[in-house]
């Protein structure tokens, strides 16, 4: 079970040395508790006590890392079972599936298209993570030449699915240096599996259909030496998966059983049914989700899912407060007062955008709440938009002195302007309409 | 292992009556029920998809006007073909014509009511009145139309509750009770609710289901949390949940998408928003493409409990 500060704090030396890097020993038991420092740090403590702390202070799921450079995904580190519990911290990779049957111009335009794909959403670019080859021709070479063809379209993180451990020899070869995810060792080629794992120093998944086998079989790979470890319930439906992958994901936070401390590898592929697995994988706890090639839309739609899953529910994605020009605003372009929460600011410039109207975006700090939650939260005030005037040097940006704020923040316009003794005129609701607005009321 | 320590179960709500239950449904639908998180039971499902029409399609977007023609004119017809052809288990009629300025066709809601029931052989959830001023006659006509009929009419809200509560008790039918994303006030509604008269296991929980991309994430964690509470004991909130994402076809990427692509693009953010409810607790999500239906029907399909499933 996990330990709280207090109780490890009674078992640290209690001197504040400070050799750990932190300013006390309670200090250090705080980040301990919290999953986030190594007992390795504290060079006073004797073995016993290490291993014990080790085991209840060690992040509750391990983290994993597939694949190198920019495009790499580190998966696991979580600690709770519901994200408004505190928040998700690892998005799941999707690797797209590639069968080493198909043919190279087949493999290359799927391994293109994970490359290049984006899509734009509040500010940040979503992509596809990686591919999955998996050994369907039943040979080696085959296997190997897949692979060989996905290297070249870039360094994406790979899955290599093979059962032949032959296979997998093959295809490291050719890739082993760039940490792909070796799936999978099961019960009857885990000893190969998990030597290549180790002479690589790949992450490895385990595969087997129930939990005792699968503990084992983490047990067996981490004594051979392979730290990295993915595990694969192999499940026969979807159903399956989600009641899997929640007991498992409640076993490892409560650290009920530290053999199921590893990030959670979903091949969808099996199950022949995609949005729907996509979607379970993405909300169920999965760290590495193998899936078919995606339309388009499935694409977006499931990025934008774990984006949403994935956003602190604390801390909405925020934009930094400031004044941001647009389309070349001078001195006598309007003001247009809103919020720090992206996706409003990212709605508006886009309208904005595509209206050509220069303008300047005076985004104020309301916490990443959107506008109607922050006049209803009180984050929207009157003395929050004085403030920001001055910390922002406004006055210095435009020679008139008007304000348009947002419609849904019309209850604050006789305020903002007593607070402000800046003249404010009161903007249409809805972002579509702020074009017309401006051509129709905008005079310096 | 278990998954939650208690074994309380989500209620159990009634929609629909059958002849021998005093209606004229060929089924009836009991939703809830539930003792675990969402498809981790040994049980089957109870979830149902349903297809929203409307009855003024000017509120209603292109992408579904386009996709349904001529039926868009004819709701009876549209719901008769929900049922029949989409494969919706039951549909949502929403009274859009109410949001028209100077509304006062209260004998159409009475028409349009009587035409639908008709035409339907399944249960029928009712969205009435889009005006706090029409509240009361257009929930009275819809109720009095269905009476006997156990239909689930919406929507109550905290400032607005009377009406539909009223039309709900006088002919017998659950509500919808919708809050603004927060566990307290859902709380506070359905406890408002009780007072009026509303049985418990005649309200069904709208916690608001803002689209994929624009304020999902908040809904689905408002969901797990209310579906977390009713298993730990808390009995005003241990309702079934309905999710819509009234949204889900205003937002940039389906308004945006290229002509030939509008529909997948539609169907795709419908399902993600819709399956996503679903597994955090919904027992009814609502769509609008006809296709959205097929594919959250077939995804259900396949998520149903098969008698060999191995514990693991
Ligand atoms: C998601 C959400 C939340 C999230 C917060 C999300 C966030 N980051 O802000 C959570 C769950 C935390 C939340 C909390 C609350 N919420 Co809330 N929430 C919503 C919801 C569903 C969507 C808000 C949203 O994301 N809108 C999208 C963004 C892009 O809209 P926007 O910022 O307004 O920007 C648009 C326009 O304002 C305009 N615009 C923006 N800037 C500018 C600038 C100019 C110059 C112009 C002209 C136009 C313009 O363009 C944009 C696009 O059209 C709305 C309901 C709804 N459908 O609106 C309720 C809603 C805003 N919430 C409401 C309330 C009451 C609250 C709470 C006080 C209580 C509660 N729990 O519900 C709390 C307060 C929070 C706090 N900390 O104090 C009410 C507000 C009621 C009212 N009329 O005042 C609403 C309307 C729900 C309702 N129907 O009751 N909420
Ligand atoms: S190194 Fe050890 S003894 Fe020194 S302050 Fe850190 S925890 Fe305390």
């Amino acid at each position: 079970m996990a330990m709280k500060a207090l109780e490890i704090y009674k078992l640290l030396p209690k001197t504040n040395c400070k050799k750990c890097g932190y300013p006390t020993c309670l200090a250090f038991a705080m980040k301990l508790a919290a999953g986030k420092a190594d007992v390795e740090l504290c060079p006073d403590l004797d073995p016993e006590t290490k291993t014990l702390l080790g085991g209840a202070t060690r992040p509750p799921i391990r983290l994993v890392k597939v694949g190198v450079g920019e495009r790499s995904v580190t998966v696991g580190e979580e600690f709770v079972l519901f994200r408004h519990e505190k928040t998700f911290y690892h998005p799941p990779g999707i690797m797209v599936h590639i069968s080493d049957t198909w043919p190279e111009e087949q493999v290359r335009t799927v391994a293109e298209d994970v490359r290049d794909s984006v899509v734009h959403r509040v500010g940040t670019d979503l992509m596809l993570d990686g591919i999955a080859i998996r050994n369907e021709s039943g040979s080696p070479t085959q296997f190997a030449e897949t692979v060989a063809l996905v290297e070249a379209c870039g360094d994406l993180p790979e899955v290599l699915i093979a059962a032949d451990p032959a296979a997998h020899e093959a295809a490291l070869a050719e890739c082993g240096n760039f940490l792909p995810l070796i799936h999978a060792a099961t019960d009857r080629n885990w000893r190969e599996c998990a030597a290549l794992a180790k002479r690589y120093g790949c992450p490895l998944a385990v595969r087997a259909g129930d939990v005792k086998t699968l503990t084992s079989l983490v047990r067996n790979c981490v004594g051979a030496g392979v730290p990295d470890l993915m595990l694969d319930i192999a499940p026969g439906s979807l159903r399956e998966f989600i009641a899997a992958a929640t007991r498992i994901r409640k076993a490892a936070i409560e650290r009920t059983d530290p053999d199921l401390g590893y990030p959670i590898v979903f091949d969808t592929v099996p199950l022949g049914i995609t949005d729907a697995a996509l979607a379970a994988g993405v909300l169920k706890y999965a760290g590495i989700i193998v899936t078919e090639p995606l339309s388009p839309a499935s694409m977006e739609a499931a990025l934008t899912l774990r984006q949403n899953i994935y956003t602190d529910p604390q801390k909405p994605i925020q934009m930094t407060p400031g004044i941001y020009p647009v389309n070349e605003p001078g001195r006598d372009a309007p003001v247009l007062l809103s919020v720090n929460f992206s996706l409003t600011y990212f709605t508006l410039l886009g309208y904005l955008e595509a209206s050509r109207i220069p303008c300047h975006l005076f985004v104020v700090d309301t916490e990443g709440l959107s506008v109607l939650t922050a006049v209803a939260g009180g984050k929207l005030t009157e003395s929050l938009v004085a403030a920001s005037i001055k910390q922002f040097s406004l006055n210095e940006k435009v020679d008139h002195r008007q304000l348009i704020i947002p419609g849904y923040a019309a209850p604050l316009s006789g305020k903002i302007e007593d607070e402000t003794g800046w003249k404010v005129l009161v903007g249409p609701r809805d972002a579509a309409e702020l074009a017309g607005y401006l051509e129709k009321e905008w005079r310096t | 292992m278990q998954l939650t320590e208690k074994e309380d179960a989500v209620l159990e709500v009634q929609l629909g009556a059958t002849r021998s239950e005093g209606g004229t449904r060929e089924v009836s639908y009991r939703i809830g029920g539930e003792t675990k998180l969402p498809f981790t039971e040994a049980e089957p499902d109870r979830l149902l998809v349903a297809l929203e029409i409307c009855d003024e399609t000017q509120f209603w977007p292109p992408v579904i006007r386009e996709y349904v023609g001529d039926l868009a004119d004819q709701p009876d017809e549209w719901a008769k073909t929900a049922e029949r052809t989409w494969g919706a288990d039951l549909v949502r009629l929403n009274f859009t014509s109410t949001k028209q300025r100077g509304f006062d066709d209260f004998p159409g809601i009475t028409k349009t009511m009587e035409q639908v029931l008709a035409a339907t052989s399944r249960p029928l959830i009712v969205e009435g009145s889009s005006e706090p001023e029409l509240d009361s006659e257009v929930f009275r006509r819809c109720g009095e139309a269905g009476e006997g009929e156990r239909l689930l009419l919406g929507t109550a809200e905290a400032d607005r509750y009377r009406s539909v509560a009223a039309a709900a008790l006088a002919y017998g039918h659950a509500v919808i009770a919708q809050s603004p994303i927060d566990i307290n006030l859902a709380k506070q509604l359905n406890i408002l609710l009780q007072e009026t008269g509303v049985a418990r296991d005649r309200i069904v929980i709208d916690p608001y289901t803002g689209a994929l991309g624009y304020g999902f994430e908040y809904s689905y964690s408002v969901m797990e949390r209310i579906r977390t509470a009713g298993l730990a004991g808390d009995a005003d909130l241990a309702m079934p949940m309905i999710s819509a994402a009234t949204d889900a076809l205003a937002v940039r990427e389906v308004r945006e998408a290229a002509a030939g692509d509008r529909d997948a693009m539609a169907v795709a953010w419908e399902f993600y928003t819709a399956f996503s409810a679903l597994a955090a607790g919904a027992s009814i999500v609502c769509v609008r493409h006809p296709m959205t239906v097929a594919r959250l029907k077939n995804a259900l399909a396949a998520m149903q409990p098969a008698s060999g499933q191995k514990e693991v």
